[in-house]
C-alpha cells in the first residue's frame, strides 16, 4: 500500500503538472478508443477519473489545469457539434460535474493530509519524548551509579580506620569505647551492604536482556537446590510444582527466584517446620503467573503496597535482616520482562508472592 | 624473600595510600613502596624527571595504578608506559573502585597484566592489597633490569 502513498504535493511542478498532462491523455486516449470500439458514454467517467487522480496526488494548479483540459477536450470530442468547441447551454451541466468534482476530491484530499501532519506531528512527539526519556533514563542510572561508586571509598576509610583503631587501642579503651567503635563498624558494614545492594539494582536496570525460552521448573529446582545446602540445619519442606517453560533472561528470572525463596528462608525461620511452595497459578494463551508460598511470619494487608519500593521494610532489623532491596529487585526484573508482581498476605500466616512472564 | 622488587602506587587518596601501606606493612613491604599521587607524578617517576631526577635507574617491579588520578588519568598512563620501548615490560596493575565494563575493555586492550577492583569492605581490601604486593613484589620473577633490593 505504501507504494500509492506517494504525495507528489512537495514534488516538483514539472512532475505534478506532467501528471495532469498524462492523466488527461490517457482518459482522452482510452475514451476515443472505447469509442471507436463502440462503447459509449465513457468519455466522462475516465475524464472525472482523471481529475480525481490528479487532485488527489497533485493538488491545486495540476487540479485546476486537468479540469480545463478535460473540458476542453471532452467538448471538442464528445459533445455536439463535434470538433468544434463551441459551447452550448446545454453542455454546462457536464462541466458543472467536472468542476464540482474536482472540488469534491481536493476537500477529501484536504482532510487526508490534515489527518496525515497530524499522524506525523504526534509520531514526531512520540519519538522525540521517548529519546528525552531514555537521555533521562541513562542520566539516572549514571548517578546512581557513580552515586554508589564514590560513596564507597569514604565508608572504607571509616571502616579501615575504626579496624585499626580497635587495634592499635582495645586494650586501653573501657568498655564504653570499645562498644562504640564496634557500632561504628556494624554500620559501616551496613552501608556497604546498602550501597551493594544500590549499585546492583541499577545494574539491573541498565543491564541488557537476553530473551530465550526459560524452563523455570528446572532453574526453580536449580534455586532450591542452592538453599536446600545452605540452611541443612533446618526443618523445611519443599514442594515444586509442575511449572511451566516462560520467555525472558534466565539470569534474570534466576534473581527473582533466588530473591522470593531466600525471603521464604528467612521469614520462615519462626517455624520449628517450614513450608516454602513453587507453582503455577494460572496460565493463559499469552501469560503464566507464578507463586512462591511460605508459612512464615507473612504481613499486613495494609502495607502491601509498600511491599515492593526500594529499601522499604516491613519488619525490624533485629527480628529479620535485610536492606529491603530484594522484592524491589524481584519487581523491577518483572516489569522489564512485561510482567506484574503482586502479593498476599497475612501476620503470622504466612505470605504468597506472585510474578506473571510472558509465555513463549 | 630476601630480594623484594619496589612498587610505584599511583594513588590519589592519602587514606587509601595509609590504608595500602598499613596491609604492607605486615610483609614488611611498606618501605619498598614509592607512591605517586597523580598520572603526571607517576610518569616524572618512571622517566626519572623532576623531583625523581637522578633515581636509580631500574624499573618498579610493578605498578598498581589507579584509574581516577588528577592531571593525567591512569588510562593515559598506561597507555605512555605500555607504547614506550624502556618501560612496556613493568607490571601494571589497575587498582581502581570502577567495574564499569568500559573501563575494564580498555585497560586490557591498552596491555594492562591485571585489573582489580578495590573491594569495598576494609579487610578484603586490605587482604588484596597484600596479596598483590606479596604476588608481584615477591613472588612473580619481574622483567630484567628491575629494581631489586
Amino acid at each position: 500500500m505504501a507504494r500509492w502513498n506517494v504525495d507528489l504535493q512537495n514534488g516538483s511542478p514539472v512532475l505534478r503538472y506532467g501528471l495532469s498532462l498524462v492523466c488527461v491523455g490517457l482518459a482522452l486516449g482510452l475514451a476515443l478508443a472505447a469509442q471507436y470500439y463502440g462503447f459509449r458514454d465513457v468519455g466522462l467517467p475516465l475524464f472525472t477519473l482523471a481529475i480525481a487522480i490528479v487532485t488527489w496526488y497533485a493538488g491545486m494548479g495540476p487540479s485546476v489545469l486537468t479540469v480545463l483540459l478535460s473540458m476542453l477536450s471532452f467538448d471538442y470530442f464528445f459533445v455536439q457539434p463535434l470538433y468544434s468547441l463551441a459551447i452550448d447551454l446545454q453542455d454546462l451541466p457536464y462541466f458543472l460535474i467536472f468542476v464540482v468534482w474536482a472540488v469534491v476530491v481536493a476537500s477529501f484530499a484536504a482532510v487526508r493530509r490534515r489527518i496525515e501532519e497530524h499522524l506525523r506531528n504526534a509520531r514526531e512527539e512520540l519519538t522525540h519524548r521517548a529519546e528525552e526519556l531514555e537521555a533521562t533514563n541513562k542520566e539516572l542510572e549514571s548517578f546512581t551509579y557513580s552515586v554508589s561508586h564514590d560513596l564507597r571509598a569514604p565508608l572504607r576509610h571509616v571502616a579501615g580506620f575504626s579496624e585499626l583503631l580497635q587495634k592499635h587501642a582495645s586494650s586501653s579503651l573501657d568498655d564504653k569505647s570499645r562498644r562504640y567503635i564496634r557500632l561504628i563498624l556494624e554500620s559501616a558494614k551496613k552501608m556497604g551492604n546498602l550501597i551493594d545492594d544500590l549499585l546492583g539494582f541499577s545494574r539491573i536496570g541498565r543491564a541488557e536482556t537476553r530473551t530465550a525460552a526459560v524452563n523455570l521448573g528446572q532453574l526453580a529446582r536449580e534455586v532450591v537446590a542452592d538453599f536446600g545446602q545452605d540452611a541443612s540445619g533446618r526443618d523445611i519442606v519443599w514442594r515444586i510444582g509442575a511449572l511451566p517453560v516462560c520467555r525472558g533472561d534466565r539470569s534474570m528470572l534466576r534473581l527473582v527466584l533466588v530473591n522470593l525463596v531466600s525471603n521464604a528462608v528467612k521469614f520462615t525461620r519462626i517455624r520449628t517446620r517450614a513450608e516454602i511452595e513453587i507453582g503455577s497459578a494460572r496460565e493463559d494463551s499469552r501469560e503464566v503467573e507464578i507463586f512462591v508460598r511460605d508459612n512464615g511470619a507473612g504481613f499486613d494487608m495494609q502495607h502491601a503496597n509498600k511491599l515492593f519500593g526500594v529499601f522499604q521494610r516491613l519488619h525490624l532489623a533485629e527480628e529479620f535482616e535485610g536492606t529491603g532491596i530484594g522484592l524491589a529487585t524481584v519487581q523491577r526484573i518483572v516489569h522489564r520482562h512485561g510482567g506484574k508482581v503482586r502479593a498476599e498476605g497475612m501476620v503470622d500466616n504466612g505470605a504468597i508472592f506472585y510474578f506473571s512472564l510472558p509465555k513463549v | 624473600m630476601e630480594k623484594f622488587g619496589r612498587i610505584l602506587m599511583v594513588e590519589d587518596d592519602p587514606k587509601d595510600v595509609e590504608l595500602a601501606l598499613t596491609a604492607l606493612e605486615e610483609y614488611h613491604l611498606a618501605n619498598e613502596v614509592v607512591v605517586a599521587r597523580d598520572g603526571q607524578q607517576a610518569l616524572d617517576y618512571l622517566y626519572g624527571r623532576g623531583e625523581f631526577t637522578g633515581r636509580s635507574p631500574e624499573n618498579p617491579a610493578v605498578m598498581l595504578l589507579d584509574l581516577k588520578l588528577p592531571k593525567v588519568d591512569g588510562l593515559e598512563v598506561l597507555q605512555k608506559v605500555k607504547s614506550d620501548e624502556n618501560l612496556k615490560t613493568i607490571p601494571v596493575v589497575v587498582l581502581t573502585s570502577s567495574n564499569e565494563e568500559k573501563d575494564m575493555m580498555r585497560s586490557y586492550k591498552l596491555g594492562v597484566n591485571a585489573y582489580v577492583v578495590k573491594p569495598v569492605d576494609f579487610h578484603e581490601f586490605v587482604n588484596a592489597v597484600k596479596e598483590l604486593g606479596v604476588f608481584w613484589a615477591v613472588i612473580n620473577q619481574p622483567p630484567p633490569g628491575s629494581m631489586k633490593k
